[in-house]
């Protein structure tokens, strides 16, 4: 047990290490920033600028230079402990392979989804995917499906990001095609090994459905702005709700 | 006399308004639900719900529901998080995790049902000495707060980051004052509240307007969370429920000195600055194993000891928020959440708070603590049904319901990407035992400090003995002062030398 106990402080003496010189360059990075804002009473357009117990950059100075001590008192906690000397051993960086895989996957799917798909594909079948990729991909945590569902969001949000780049782009309907059959294959394959696992088998429904529910919700019951309205589902619904389903009750 | 009369009529106005409409029901029992399966989830937190309420209903209605719906949420999900406690040996939620210890035991020896009938009957009498507490304190503390200046505000704010940093960080104190200057720091980004000075925009006229509130919450307490759930877990089996959960009115008599006890510890343990549920259950699980008669049973299934944990978790709800109101500093995780709510809404909790919105959330407090009581009792068998869902079906779903919330809050596409760069960085902030709270109160008073602060010295004209030339700027400035000074070597060490020459 102390043994354990020992191991994981090292292991965190040794992050520290590492995460004690990222804070002191980011900490000398902001200082050096905060000297662009006047400090000693500048002149702005002819009209002499604050004192400096009342400038701008009065509070993030000593914010920074409260992160630069800090981080130097941490740096010398972490060298003292040999943190310095774990640092680029096995013990320092603390992962094993398959948790560094999981970690690469979700955050290849995550920023995908967030910086290719949100802003291009219509949100329903983004959303569909990304739900469909993370409960096949991590439900069983084999490595095989984590990269077959990174892969699956990687090839839609790519080719988006990169098809469709500018936001003038945006309305164009070829990536929501293929995100569609992304998404209808993945959640073919999904359904092959759902005799063994039963939630892959109501997978397709939450799938579907989530999203679906959700920005409706969002749209029309709080009448809140969505992700890209121009959306080849989304277009469909919004038109039918304002022209075939409201009228019903509006009239 | 008058006083106390005046604040129950007040509050009798306010509690006849909500009662009346119909309306409030709707909200209230779709969010005590969603509450309580969001902390019978484990891998769900209480503060994620209130997060992702936050940014779903934050500005969408009108504040007065909104407020149903974030309160009664986290209600239901401090209490929802005794589930996997008793059923799986899992806590729900970090406020749950000393309601496992007893808990387990008690269901596997076949008293799983009174269990959980005594958990929430004591949930829900928790619940109200944490709201009674409020509606209390935060008049008198109101009273005392008219007379908060600047100097004051701002050597709170810092005192609310800085005590958050000391208490909740899990490996060295030193890292949760990091993380709260971190915070600080991003609240520095956009204009200046004082001269409209721009810092750190890097010529981008999104970062113009600074970071904004919900995005941060998002990525800050639900991506961290995603990423870490999306793991294969074996879900333990859920031990099987016996006995009645109506709990009979002798055994909730025998209990009530200890029931009493744990809600006045929690909702004092609440009170201070972003202190969450999790301490306040340990704490009084702590109190009750020193001064209860059967503290050597504590750990191996007694039912004082699951009260004691479970009683002062949700009367730290209360407690939680009478920092907020008063003094705009959140008492704790989840109160961050909710401050964040009150943000968007152009509502800036303090002194100046309008007393109805006091009395409105005293109201909300009670009749979200009826449902879940009535909840808890009669429908008990869904919520352990929900125990059987793996996390990795619900979290993709939590997921989408960040994006769309973030999203919908005002900045677009932006907001996300400030959203997943947060997320990714609370992450490694998390793995390396860096507390997330005090960076979101960081961020959330850090206008607050930055304007009171300057505001001081200008009042001053630049002489740094404002901060210490009022009463309570004194006193302040002094607790600050010795919080720091606590945790350097020289003055730890001397003070165990004087301990030591008196013992």
């Amino acid at each position: 047990m102390d043994s354990k106990q020992d191991d994981q402080t090292a292991t965190l003496r040794a992050r520290d290490f590492w995460g004690a010189l990222v804070l002191i360059g980011l900490s000398l990075f902001f200082l050096w920033r905060t000297m662009d804002i006047p400090l000693w009473g500048g002149n702005r357009a002819g009209v002499s600028a604050a004192a400096w117990y009342n400038s701008a950059a009065i509070v993030p100075l000593g914010i920074f230079a409260g992160l630069l001590v800090l981080s130097i008192v941490l740096l010398v906690i972490s060298v003292r402990s040999g943190g310095a000397r774990a640092a680029l051993s096995a013990v320092g960086i603390g992962w094993n392979g398959d948790e560094a895989w999981r970690f690469v996957t979700l955050a290849i799917i995550l920023f995908f989804y967030v910086a290719g798909l949100v802003p291009r594909v219509d949100f329903i079948l983004c959303s569909g995917l990304l739900i469909t990729a993370l409960t096949y991909g991590y439900h069983r945590g084999h490595r095989s499906r984590m990269s077959i569902a990174a892969a699956a969001v990687a090839l839609c949000g790519a080719y988006a990001l990169l098809r469709h780049l500018p936001q003038a782009q945006w309305a164009a309907h070829d990536d929501d095609w293929l995100t569609l059959l992304i998404w209808l294959a993945l959640s073919g394959v999904a359904l092959t090994h759902s005799r063994r696992d039963r939630f892959l088998k109501i997978l397709p429904v939450i799938s579907v459905l989530a999203p679906l529910l959700l920005v409706c919700a969002m749209a029309f019951g709080f009448r809140q702005n969505v992700p890209n309205r121009g959306g080849l589902l989304f277009k469909q619904i919004e038109y039918h709700y304002f022209v075939t389903i409201r009228p019903i009750w509006r009239t | 006399m008058d006083f106390v009369l005046m604040q129950l009529s007040g509050f009798g106005g306010a509690f006849m308004d909500l009662v009346l409409d119909p309306l409030t029901y709707a909200y209230l029992i779709i969010s005590v639900f969603l509450g309580i399966t969001f902390g019978a989830l484990p891998g769900l937190t209480a503060t994620l719900a209130v997060t992702i309420l936050t940014g779903f209903f934050g500005n969408k209605i009108p504040l007065d529901y909104s407020l149903i719906a974030l309160l009664g949420a986290y209600v239901g999900a401090i209490y929802g998080g005794s589930y996997p406690s008793i059923l799986l040996n899992i806590p729900g939620t970090a406020a749950s995790a000393a309601t496992a210890m007893d808990g387990y035991p008690l269901a596997k020896a076949g008293r799983g049902g009174e269990a959980l009938g005594l958990t929430t009957t004591a949930s829900f009498i928790g619940t109200l000495i944490g709201t009674i507490a409020l509606l209390v304190f935060v008049w008198l503390l109101l009273l005392l707060s008219q007379n908060i200046a600047s100097p004051e505000k701002a050597l709170l704010a810092l005192f609310g980051i800085l005590l958050s940093g000391t208490l909740m960080s899990e490996d060295l104190v030193i890292k949760g004052w990091i993380s709260g200057l971190i915070g600080l720091a991003m609240a520095m980004v956009g204009l200046d509240p004082l001269l409209s000075e721009p810092r750190y925009t890097f010529g981008w006229s999104y970062m113009l307007s600074g970071f904004q509130v919900v995005p941060v919450l998002m990525g800050a307490f639900a991506v961290p969370q995603i990423i870490e759930g999306m793991r294969h877990m074996e879900m333990g089996k859920v031990v099987q429920l016996k006995g009645r959960i109506l709990p009979n009115l002798k055994s909730v008599r025998r209990y009530l000195p200890t029931i009493t006890r744990s809600g006045v510890i929690g909702t004092g343990v609440g009170a201070l600055p972003g202190v969450g549920e999790d301490v306040a259950g340990w704490v009084s699980y702590g109190v009750g194993k020193t001064v209860s008669k059967e503290g050597n049973k504590f750990g191996k299934g007694s039912l004082e000891g699951l009260l004691s944990s479970e009683t002062a978790n949700n009367a730290c709800i209360g407690g939680a928020l009478i920092p907020l109101l008063v003094l705009g500093i959140p008492g704790s995780p989840p109160a961050a959440a909710l401050m964040g709510a009150f943000k968007i809404n152009n509502i800036i909790p303090g002194p100046t708070i309008d007393p109805a919105i006091i009395l409105r959330v005293v109201a909300i407090m009670v009749l979200a603590s009826l449902t879940m009581f009535i909840m808890g009792l009669f429908t008990a068998r869904i919520f352990i049904k929900i125990l059987a869902i793996p996390q990795v079906v619900f979290l993709p779903i939590v997921m989408v319901l960040t994006t769309i919330g973030s999203f919908s809050v005002g900045g677009g596409i932006n907001d996300l990407y400030l959203m997943l760069g947060v997320g990714f960085v609370a992450y490694f902030m998390n793995l390396m035992k860096y507390p997330i709270a005090p960076l979101v109160i960081g961020v959330i008073l850090g206008g607050l400090f930055d304007e009171t602060f300057r505001r001081s010295l200008l009042i001053s004209g630049g002489d740094l003995a404002v901060f210490a030339s009022r009463p309570i700027a004194a006193i302040l400035l002094a607790l600050n002062l010795a919080l720091i000074a606590a945790q350097v070597p020289v003055v730890k060490r001397a003070f165990g030398r004087l301990r030591g020459r008196k013992v």
